[in-house]
């Protein structure tokens, strides 16, 4: 037993050590310096507290703390970073990153200027195009590096020449795209075919000394304005890089015109959506759980077991197969009221049928958690006040209803606080739709989650992460600072009672 | 006398009306049941299908499994293996953190608590976007475990198991008396043996609960899944069926039934069979607090 769990201790512990040692290595050969460290400081740490005799508590818990940290807290930081930057499609990258793309990127053939054909030769890890000037007729082999002539087109020594099918695999392809073999000063070759290159110039240089941006021909210095170089005339070069823009990000939500009216009739929505589904999933579970919770209805367990059914059903799938019988054309519910309501595909009935929906997937909750909770209620309490001269009424008003909402007041806060972000209710339903006039993003039924996911993966206008990682937070301040007030709330109510 | 009476005679009369109000309820929860299976066992199409389902037919489970655009089989393995392996590791990492918090006394205990607490009001999907910006940065130099590879996608899954979880068993190794460690302890019994033979076997069903309602939640996450399996052949049920039926319910309408019941079924099931330990499970944060 013992020996046992010492031979899978050590082999553990190696497979981690063996596994980041070659994570290491990896990170080192692409020059990843930061991530090293951390590595490897992780895996020191993890060897000493398995090691030695002194860790206790550490043993059982640093599993899950590692992995809260790297997929929890990381991810909370860098959301807070992220939301002061301007990170977007065109702005993903760092300024030293944009500047190289701007130069590679920026060519203009050579009127006049050398074609090549070439072969794509190998040796080890080396790469190099065997080039053949198609006008004259000499040789070189080109690289990164330089270019430098040869007598023969003969393959050189050692080399290998790839075949023209394996240049189609991706990694070749993205080498011959990118790769620039310099010539003199700003002309390069370029790659234009699988067999053919040509002579190229760079249209932008970037001047270190000044550190600015100069356009090779005309000698013009590029404007640098909120991460990204412009011409005089206007002209932005994509793509530009990241920058901090402070508390751009969210006062854009306010401020700018193309967000501001989207952004508020989100968040009305996703306010109404919350509370609304809270107060009818209450509702009905609450009125359920009165009429059912007496002795005297027969099938009380049969009854339960199936009204639970919809909390049974896994909630993306509830969602599916209630988009279908809403279909407007040749859905269930239009054919059974025999009515022909456009459920999903207008921006009010939408809102509607997102609450419909959500009213069924979560009364069972609701009926369960009120059930529970009328029946810790000691019977005598109604009785007293029953004898007391209390109507049956007055009773569950004045007597059963406050101290029920005491009792469930917390699981109620904690539904608005899923509602609120109830990304599956909204976007397996209605996709956020119908789309409406005022944004290209944010549709009828979108709540801020929603919302967020869109600007972030499937914007019209590209990813807008910045924005996205900011309103993220607008979220986590809202959920918060509402459950830490009515927490306060409850308390109060609790001691009055 | 005559308020005990009064009393009784009161409620015979208030009994009837609890009766249309439990049907009208049933009708409600079960309706939408009714249909998809009519629909799955009714004729290919979503047209001919009536309100009250009549035929029996098992054309749409013929035509889920012979479609070979939809890889109904592969969504359901996938389902299977990702969320049950996530299930088990969130629940073995929950459950040794509990046990820490439960038995021992050290230094940063209380502070752990409470910071594990106020991170739960900053839930995994409001830092979406992070985590996708860190696994995409992560698959260009280990493609095995970042955007795009299930492993991934269960490690972030394993970075939200010390949350409700660990407070929730946390609180059931309260409740088993410390006494018990300690004769173990007195025997010459590890920490780590006191686990395994004393605790862990009282615990089996509240983990079983624990795992179930783990596996389900993670069965219904659509949003991380979404931006890590990106093929067809990589995604789970709920990615597999949300594609399959989005936009083209006419012709889907059928088979999607077919593989929905298929989906809820074991769910349900396994559900029932739970239902006391869950119901217990859900109130136990309000009624006992």
């Amino acid at each position: 037993m013992k020996l046992r769990g010492i031979v899978f201790k050590i082999l553990a512990l190696s497979l981690i050590n063996g596994t980041s040692l070659w994570a290491s290595l990896t990170l080192f050969s692409l020059g990843n310096y930061g991530p090293i460290v951390i590595l490897l400081l992780t895996t020191l740490a993890l060897d000493y507290i398995y090691l030695s005799k002194r860790t206790k508590a550490s043993k059982w818990l640093i599993p899950g703390t590692i992995l809260l940290i790297i997929f929890q807290i990381y991810p909370v930081l860098y959301t807070a970073v992220t939301a002061f930057t301007n990170y977007s499609t065109g702005h993903s990258v760092t300024r030293d990153e944009a500047i190289k793309g701007l130069i590679e990127q920026n060519t203009n053939q050579i009127e006049g200027g050398a074609q090549y054909q070439f072969k794509v030769i190998e040796e080890g890890s080396r790469r190099a195009l065997l080039l053949t000037n198609t006008s004259d007729g000499t040789f070189a082999i080109g690289d990164e590096k330089s270019l430098a002539p040869i007598d023969s087109g003969e393959i050189p020594l050692g080399w290998k020449e790839i075949s023209q099918e394996n240049l189609r695999e991706s990694d070749y392809q993205g080498w011959l795209t990118n790769l620039r073999i310099p010539i003199k000063d700003s002309r390069i070759i370029k790659v234009e075919t699988f067999e053919t290159a040509a002579e190229y110039k760079y249209v932008l240089r970037y001047d270190s000394g000044r550190e600015v941006m100069v356009d090779i021909d005309s000698g013009e210095v590029l404007k640098e304005q909120d991460g990204a170089f412009y011409y005089i005339d206007g002209t932005e070069m994509e793509p530009g890089w990241r920058i901090w823009v402070g508390f751009q990000n969210f006062t854009d939500v306010v401020t700018n015109e193309r967000i501001r009216g989207p952004f508020f009739r989100v968040l009305i929505w996703t306010f109404a959506y919350a509370i609304l589904s809270v107060l009818t999933t209450f509702i009905l579970g609450l009125l359920l759980a009165t009429t059912l919770n007496t002795p005297r209805i027969r099938g009380q367990r049969v009854l339960r077991s199936i009204l639970i059914i919809p909390y049974a059903i896994p909630g993306f799938l509830s969602i599916l197969i209630w988009a279908g019988l809403l279909n407007d054309d040749f859905g269930m519910l239009n054919r059974a009221l025999g009515t022909s309501i456009p459920w999903l595909f207008d921006a009010e009935w939408a809102k509607v049928s997102t609450l419909l929906v959500n009213l069924w997937l979560g009364f069972p909750y609701m009926f369960l958690i009120t059930t529970g909770a009328l029946q810790s209620i000691p019977s005598e309490l109604a009785e007293a006040a029953e004898v007391d001269g209390a109507t049956p009424r007055q009773a569950f008003t004045k007597i059963k209803l406050p101290l029920l909402l005491v009792t469930i007041a917390p699981l109620l806060i904690g539904s608005f606080a899923y509602n609120f972000n109830n990304f599956g209710g909204i976007y397996l339903l209605t996709g956020g739709g119908p789309a409406m006039n005022d944004s290209d993003t944010a549709g009828a039924t979108d709540i801020l989650i929603s919302y967020t996911y869109k600007l972030a993966f499937a914007s019209g206008q590209g990813a807008q992460y910045g924005l996205a990682t900011a309103v993220s937070i607008i979220i986590f301040f809202i959920v918060a600072s509402v459950s830490a007030l009515s927490f306060r709330r409850t308390r109060a109510l609790e001691n009055l009672n | 006398m005559s308020t005990t009476y009064k009393i009784r005679k009161r409620y015979r009369h208030k009994v009837w009306w609890r009766y249309p109000i439990a049907a009208a309820a049933l009708i409600f929860a079960t309706m939408p049941l009714v249909w998809v299976i009519g629909a799955a066992f009714g004729p290919a199409g979503l047209t001919t299908q009536s309100v009250i389902p009549r035929t029996f037919a098992l054309d749409n489970f013929r035509a889920l499994f012979s479609d070979e655009n939809v890889p109904f089989v592969t969504w359901y393995k996938n389902s299977l293996i990702i969320c049950s392996s996530a299930a088990i590791m969130q629940v073995a990492i929950a459950t040794f953190a509990a046990y820490a918090f439960s038995r021992f006394r050290f230094k940063g205990r209380r502070i752990s608590l409470v910071g594990l607490l106020v991170l739960q009001m900053f839930p995994q999907l409001l830092s979406l976007v992070a985590i996708y910006l860190l696994m995409y940065r992560v698959s260009l130099i280990f493609p095995a475990i970042g955007t795009g590879s299930a492993l991934g996608l269960i490690l972030v899954y394993l970075g939200g198991a010390m949350g409700y979880n660990t407070y929730l068993l946390k609180g059931f190794f309260d409740s088993i008396p410390k006494e018990i460690d300690e004769a173990a302890k007195v025997d010459g019994a590890t920490a780590g043996q006191t686990f395994r033979q004393i605790i862990l076997p009282l615990a089996v069903p509240m983990l079983a609960v624990v795992m179930l309602l783990s596996f389900i939640g993670l069965l219904n996450d659509f949003i991380l899944a979404s931006l890590f399996l990106q093929t067809k052949e990589d995604y789970t049920l709920a990615l597999g069926l949300q594609a399959f039926v989005s936009g083209q319910y006419e012709q889907q309408w059928g088979p999607f039934a077919a593989g929905a019941l298929l989906t809820a079924i074991p769910v349900i099931v396994l559900f029932q069979f739970l239902q006391r330990y869950i119901v217990e499970g859900l109130s136990a944060g309000s009624v006992k607090g």
